[in-house]
């Protein structure tokens, strides 16, 4: 393990599966978490949302506790979905095929991470294909940053720019499918090396469409109104968009090594409400467009050295995957996965949701701050066995 | 003459009886009711309406005490025969002294009624000071009255100030302390069981009213006396419309609900004091009376309907439908919400249409109007509100000891109804007419007009007609509807969850957070402070500080002090009077 440890807390918190706490720097034994049910007052009722309702894409129960309009306390049930992955014990390739499917909208994130962690357990020199991975990261980020603006939108009722969003997102899906041959990425990672076509990636009309459609929805006082002063959160342990949102510069691109990234700017908001959650995500999306660009004129399409030198050892990697940091743990004995463990994003993220929702809104905001986060529950539900 | 008073009698006795008897003194009421109305109601003479008014609601509330009043001990009736007793006398009385007594004899049961009734004393107290800086100021107004006209009579003034201080006096009563509302109405008529909150709310508020109509028709007119009591009136329908609306101690809403309609009262009786068209005037008179008929007798409605739930705030009823409750509830929930076919509908018309004629007389007293009626407008859509929330959450049971209080309900409701269906009646044949080539016959339709100017016109009856007539074609062409009921979505979750009254109006808590002082304490408790009573408090505590720390510091045990004080008083006293004369 390169790059952490077994120990105490180091660092800032980037989340927890059920064995451990995970840190900047170091993998902790977990602490149990308070789930104590929330006791409504007298005047106040439960107001169920899901798990099976419209609006929802996931199978996820909100259990609100108000007293009319306006929202006191919420309890998020993700546990619908159980999602047991039978993985001890395969070899690596089987085991990449169901890490794939973990979630196929953010299929290069746990990947390329899982990969990482693989790579760092048989220590393979991977420098090679860094720069590749980092153009298909960045590709999903685009992809998930703006399905995520799309969902503001949709919240809002403005049917014109969901629409133009969704038209972006499956341009974005249609360049990774010629690049990659799959539009989530499928089969695309192996160790050290990414099977891509990168010719074919072509971004400048993207930044200039979506920037259009950002400025727009800036203009819009309707819009604005409706994310601004709206589910706010500002906490120390946070990740991703939501983290940079309340000024904390929290990025593993930035303070990590897993994967390099060369001379990137943070871009952060100080207010920590839907709004800079937008704002930062829409900024991003230029700054991954222009990282790409960047890239794509240094790199070749030579294929990389996938020698092993051993076939057992612990590694661990983290990178900032849309939502935030998401880190994988793995050891592997005789090129068999024996442990394997994740912390998704998803994870802190839920957290801070249900602090922003709390915080002086209305139901009707529920689904801006909701759809802010980009959550994914199935990621959560997730346990190695 | 001796059958004139026969009711005061009846009455008095029946108070005596009830001791013993209860249900005997309450039927005796009732009819001691009867002959009063019968003897003092005179058609077009306004000012009787009052009695009308009175009387109908002596007798529902009477009725419903029968079997209401079981659970509440053997003191109950005596206080509540007394009460009204107290009013009877204050609707006999020629002069002051008659009028103070009545409005003692009133008083001073109902204190008592709330305190038997209540674990704690302060309910009562704070219903005692209140009541009784009403009597100081209408002793006040007496004495000043018999300066200017040299008798304790009800006759003629020329001076307005005695009407002002009156009414500052029966506002205090009415829950419409100047400029402010007051929690105490709805925390004294809240404390009290269900029939003497009924009779409090219904006609113990209608003697103030009683007395500022009667006292401004012998009074000049006063365009400043007349919009301010038209300012206090606004304050008070739209806050007591939102404290109702917000309310969830039923008969705290009912409470509150009084405010508003006496706000409203207070408000045309502005109009009434400042207009000087003679026919403008007599057509606000009758708005007056009509309004108060039809408060007096929904309040009492919504008293009756809340006392029939067994509880007193929303959370506790049991929400069973019982279908004769629901209809009944129905007639006295939109007499209040000012909806037609009851008598409140034509009521609230009369009360808009008043307004928006004055207009027209232009002048500070012209926009004060639409200004007003603008906002009582609004005031009546709040308290629509309000009354859906009564209508939704006080179900209760078909249980047979109960059936009977449920007659009683509806026929309080029929009662407002057919008082609209009467309405051209009882209204000055001048606002009366017809328009024959569209079939509406003469006498059949009430029109707002003064001078040569016609507004608005209204036909109760036809308006009933075309209602009955449409629901029964209805009826006669889908039959009773196929309901389906189904178990409800919650998402795949089983949970035995309903909305409640307070996440009902919590709507308005958030919006009007500024005023409301709506505000989580811990993040978990949501609390609603009336600014009003807590400046009010604010001033009580400086109050008794101050004069703690004159006490402890000036005058403690010194006998010099105290005598300068008393010259200090007593010279005070005389200079205000050489002024005054």
């Amino acid at each position: 393990m390169k790059y952490y440890k077994f120990g105490n807390k180091n660092g800032r918190y980037i989340g927890s599966n059920n064995k451990y706490d995970v840190y900047e720097n170091t993998i902790a034994s977990k602490i149990p978490e308070n789930n104590a049910i929330i006791e409504k007052k007298p005047y106040e009722i439960y107001f169920n949302y899901g798990p099976s309702a419209g609006g929802l894409r996931e199978s996820v129960n909100f259990s609100i506790v108000t007293p009319g309009e306006t929202i006191r306390d919420i309890t998020v049930n993700s546990h619908y979905k159980r999602r047991k992955i039978k993985i001890i014990n395969d070899d690596i390739n089987n085991a990449l095929l169901k890490i794939e499917r973990i979630n196929g909208f953010h299929t290069a994130s746990n990947t390329v991470c899982f990969l990482l962690a693989i790579e760092d357990a048989l220590d393979i020199d991977n420098t090679g294909s860094n720069d590749k991975r980092i153009i298909e990261i960045e590709l999903e980020r685009i992809r998930s940053n703006i399905d995520v603006i799309k969902g503001l939108c949709e919240s809002a009722g403005f049917s014109v720019p969901e629409k133009q969003l969704l038209y972006l997102r499956e341009k974005i899906t249609r360049i990774i499918s010629d690049t990659f041959n799959h539009r989530y990425f499928f089969s695309a990672n192996q160790i050290n090396n990414v099977c891509g076509n990168f010719n074919k990636i072509r971004l400048n009309g993207i930044y200039d469409e979506f920037y259009e459609i950002y400025n727009s929805l800036l203009e819009s006082k309707i819009f604005m109104d409706r994310i601004q002063e709206n589910g706010i959160v500002n906490d120390i342990n946070s990740s991703g968009p939501a983290a940079r949102a309340s000024g904390y510069k929290y990025d593993a691109r930035i303070d990590s090594e897993s994967l390099t990234y060369d001379n990137y700017n943070i871009y952060t908001m100080e207010e920590g409400d839907t709004f800079s959650r937008f704002m930062v995500r829409s900024n991003e999306v230029l700054a991954s467009i222009n990282i790409i660009n960047k890239l794509l004129r240094e790199i070749g399409n030579g294929k990389n050295n996938t020698e092993i030198k051993n076939n057992s050892g612990e590694g661990t990697a983290r990178i900032e995957s849309p939502q935030g940091d998401i880190f994988y743990y793995v050891n592997i004995e005789d090129n068999k996965i024996k442990d394997l463990s994740m912390v998704s994003p998803s994870y802190l993220n839920i957290e801070l949701f249900k602090k922003a929702v709390k915080n002086n809104n209305i139901l009707t905001d529920f689904f801006f701050v909701w759809e802010s986060f980009g959550i994914w529950v199935s990621e959560l539900e997730v346990d190695f066995i | 003459m001796i059958l004139y008073y026969l009711p005061l009698i009846l009455i008095f006795l029946a108070a005596i009886i009830s001791y013993k008897f209860n249900k005997t003194g309450y039927i005796l009421t009732a009819i001691a009711s009867i002959i009063f109305s019968v003897f003092t109601f005179k058609i077009y003479d306004y000012i009787t309406y009052f009695y009308l008014i009175a009387a109908i609601v002596w007798v529902i509330t009477s009725l419903f005490s029968i079997t209401y009043s079981k659970n509440y001990g053997k003191w109950l009736s005596p206080l509540f025969i007394l009460t009204v007793a107290g009013m009877m006398l204050i609707l006999y009385s020629a002069n002051f002294l008659v009028f103070i007594s009545g409005w003692e004899i009133m008083s001073i049961p109902a204190y008592l009624t709330v305190a038997i009734n209540k674990k704690n004393d302060i309910e009562a107290y704070v219903f005692m000071f209140f009541s009784e800086i009403s009597t100081v100021l209408i002793i006040t107004a007496g004495v000043l009255s018999f300066y200017y006209t040299g008798t304790l009579n009800f006759v003629k003034i020329n001076n307005d100030i005695v009407l002002l201080i009156f009414a500052i006096g029966a506002m205090s009563k009415m829950g419409l302390t100047p400029f402010m509302i007051s929690e105490w109405l709805p925390i004294a008529h809240g404390s009290a069981p269900a029939n003497s909150s009924a009779i409090f709310s219904a006609t113990m508020t209608l003697m103030g009213v009683y007395g500022i109509t009667k006292l401004a028709l012998l009074s000049p007119e006063s365009l400043y006396v007349g919009i301010l009591f038209i300012v206090i009136g606004i304050i008070s329908v739209l806050f007591g419309a939102l404290y109702a609306y917000i309310s969830e101690n039923m008969k705290s809403l009912g409470g509150f609900s009084t405010i508003e309609n006496n706000g409203t009262i207070l408000s045309v009786t502005g109009l009434f004091v400042a207009v000087n068209n003679s026919i403008l005037r007599t057509f606000i008179l009758i708005t007056i009376v009509i309004y108060a008929m039809a408060h007096s007798i929904a309040k009492t409605g919504l008293f009756i309907t809340v006392g029939h739930t067994g509880s007193e705030y929303f959370s506790e009823v049991n929400n069973i439908k019982d279908n004769e409750n629901s209809l009944g509830k129905f007639f006295i929930l939109s007499s209040l919400s000012g909806l037609l076919p009851s008598l409140g509908g034509l009521a609230t018309w009369m009360v808009i249409e008043a307004f928006f004629m004055t207009a027209f007389l232009h002048g500070p007293l012209g926009v004060t109007a639409i200004i007003a009626g603008s906002l009582i407008a609004m005031g009546e859509g709040f308290a629509t509100a309000a009354m859906l929330k009564i209508f939704y959450f006080t179900n209760r049971g078909n249980k047979k000891h109960i059936k009977y209080e449920s007659h009683i309900i509806l026929l309080n409701g029929v009662i407002l109804v057919l008082l609209f269906i009467i309405s051209p009646l009882i209204i000055g044949r001048y606002y009366i007419s017809g328009i024959p080539s569209v079939l509406i016959f003469n006498g059949f339709m009430i029109e707002s007009k003064f001078s040569n100017a016609d507004f608005g016109l209204i036909s109760p009856v036809y308006i009933f007609i075309l209602i009955l007539i449409f629901t029964v074609i209805a009826y006669m062409i889908f039959r009773k509807p196929k309901i389906r009921v189904s178990e409800r979505w919650n998402g795949g979750i089983e949970n035995n969850e309903y909305y409640n009254s307070f996440v009902y109006s919590n709507n308005i808590r958030l919006i009007l957070k500024k005023i409301l002082r709506t505000k989580y304490e811990n993040n978990e408790l949501i609390q609603t402070v009336d600014l009003f009573w807590l400046v009010m408090i604010d001033l009580a505590g400086a109050y008794r500080k101050i004069s703690k720390y004159i006490a402890y510091k000036f005058m403690n045990s010194s006998i010099s002090m105290y005598l300068i004080y008393m010259i200090f008083a007593f010279v005070l006293i005389i200079i205000i009077t050489s002024v005054v004369y």
